[in-house]
């Protein structure tokens, strides 16, 4: 059974199509990001997920049940785009007073030492920086130990040091079997912390994969060399070759299939090849040409 | 839901503001004006000022509580994403507004409790324990339709408007309904609609158990009458502010 399951859910906001016929499955143990674009339609997605927003049409499941049944049971953890805590509450009140929701949490040390909160756990929510409110929030989405964890762009007000760290405490989360779907707008992200990644834009899904399936999908390698003044009758012809540009005396070639494209260059062509370099387009590029055609 | 209810009267008794709109006011208030005019007696009854304005305060204490327990922090609650954080967790929304409703009431005690106290040590005010017995609770149950009241402007407003909302409804209330001013001495207009505001009948109800007579039914039912109207908008309210859209 999946764990998340979409079934051409469609969300309108009068005329506009928020999410326009999103199918998607997501098994269990994976983690799965969600990029795209600001407006693409992550936050809807994922509001209605979370039952929040309900679908314009089609049918979203979580474990096999809807996603009101899936939070009642206790099943789904998240961490929203925006939420602030009770300022007058400490951290260890909120959080041990969340977790006592779930009918089988995680022990309230562990929260919050998988949060890294513990030398903080009595200090009132009020006097919290904007990272540390990040953590508490995170511990309450990991607090009744779901199966299901769903953070909507979690890293948004994070600085470097501590994002690198959120994510290893994602990572370390999921090591135990768990589900987790992010949304993000940040490539490296996506490349770093998912095992999946699902492109969306306007709506829709533009690209489905591993990172490394997704720019190899856009023709995300190039080789590189230099042409001087050699003609380039035929490069476009050479096996992988998607697209050929000329750059001040060198000639760039887009491909799907690098070593078969080197291979003919050397093989198949007159060409005095020099300078050659083999470079992966990174996801920025694939992202870019996914997100902006049609 | 015991959990629920703790934590949220934990950070209320923690807030400032509450601390001196709902129990500072109305105990400072009952002692200057218990000891200006504590000594005077009603003609009519026989009940000395200090009995009076005991049940005044305490009702004026009361109403601000749960008036200011429930319509700003709900406000807030909803505008600030704490709601939502909620929402996705098993805890159904039934429960969250019967706690809140709960949660309310208890922090009604103070109020009348040190109200109540000070009459006794500063006053030397005594009643029969049956009295005092009966005022608790009619004090003490009066509120709901107040904390109902504050859910209701919670629910259907944004927390800068539900603020002067709260604090007009409270002052307005409890100076309108004559807990501050008795109402023999209002102009006419002032005095009629005092007689049909919820607020009136709760301070009458107490008024009387202080006077040993039994409380009249016009103020028992006008209460019970503005309960329902005031806990059917709330739910109402409330159910508009807690939908999946």
């Amino acid at each position: 059974m999946n764990a998340i399951s979409f079934s051409k859910v469609t969300r309108a906001y009068g005329d506009v199509l928020a999410v326009d016929g999103l199918d998607l499955d997501i098994p269990p143990g994976r983690t799965v990001a969600l990029l795209g674009p600001n407006g693409a339609g992550k936050s809807t997605a994922i509001n209605m997920l979370l039952g929040l927003l309900r679908p314009t049409s089609g049918q979203i499941k979580i474990f096999g049940e809807t996603p009101e049944r899936a939070i009642a049971r206790g099943d789904v953890g998240a961490m929203l785009q925006e939420g602030t805590l009770i300022p007058e509450l400490t951290v260890a009140e909120t959080v041990g007073f969340v977790r006592s929701l779930y009918p089988d949490p995680l022990p309230l040390d562990e929260i919050l030492r998988m949060a890294e909160l513990t030398d903080l756990a009595g200090r009132r929510a009020g006097r919290l920086s904007g990272g540390q409110t990040q953590r508490v929030r995170f511990a309450l989405a990991i607090a009744g130990a779901p199966r299901l964890l769903i953070l909507d762009e979690p890293t948004a007000a994070m600085d470097v040091e501590s994002r690198r760290a959120f994510w290893d405490n994602i990572r370390a989360y999921a090591a135990q079997g768990r589900t987790v779907l992010f949304a993000t707008h940040y490539l490296e992200e996506a490349d770093e912390n998912s095992d999946r990644v699902v492109v969306i834009a306007r709506g829709r899904i533009v690209a489905d994969g591993t990172a490394a399936e997704i720019k190899a999908g856009v023709g995300g390698q190039t080789v590189s060399f230099t042409l001087g003044t050699q003609s380039v009758a035929g490069l476009d012809a050479l096996p992988g070759v998607m697209a050929v540009e000329i750059t001040s005396g060198r000639a760039v070639l887009r491909t799907s299939d690098p070593d078969a494209t080197v291979d003919a260059l050397y093989r198949k062509t007159t060409l005095d090849v020099r300078g050659l370099e083999i470079a992966g387009a990174d996801l920025e590029d694939a992202f870019l040409a996914l997100t902006q055609e049609s | 839901m015991l959990k629920h209810i703790k934590i949220e009267a934990l950070r209320m008794l923690r807030n400032k503001r509450y601390a001196v709109f709902v129990v500072a006011f109305p105990l400072g208030f009952y002692l200057l004006y218990s000891n200006l005019w504590g000594d005077q007696v009603d003609a009519t009854t026989g009940v000395k000022a200090s009995v009076i304005l005991m049940v005044s305060m305490g009702a004026y204490g009361a109403l601000a509580s749960s008036i200011m327990s429930t319509a700003v922090p709900w406000a807030q609650e909803r505008e600030s994403g704490w709601l939502r954080q909620l929402q996705i967790t098993p805890l159904p929304s039934w429960s969250f507004i019967v706690t809140k409703l709960v949660v309310s009431m208890l922090l009604t005690l103070p109020a009348l409790v040190l109200v109540g106290l000070a009459a006794v040590l500063t006053q030397g005010v005594s009643l029969p324990p049956g009295a005092w017995a009966g005022l608790v609770v009619a004090m003490w149950l009066g509120v709901i339709p107040f904390a109902a009241l504050g859910l209701a402007i919670g629910s259907l407003t944004r927390p800068d408007t539900a603020q002067p909302l709260a604090m007009i409804g409270m002052f307005g209330l409890a100076l309108l309904g004559g807990l501050w001013i008795p109402l023999d001495i209002m102009p006419e207009t002032m005095r009629s609609i005092a007689k049909v505001l919820p607020s009136n009948d709760y301070a009458t109800i107490g008024w009387q158990i202080v006077a040993g007579e039994t409380p009249s039914a016009s103020a028992v039912l006008g209460i019970l009458g503005w309960g329902v109207a005031l806990i059917a908008f709330a739910i109402f309210a409330f159910r508009r502010a807690t939908v999946r859209a």
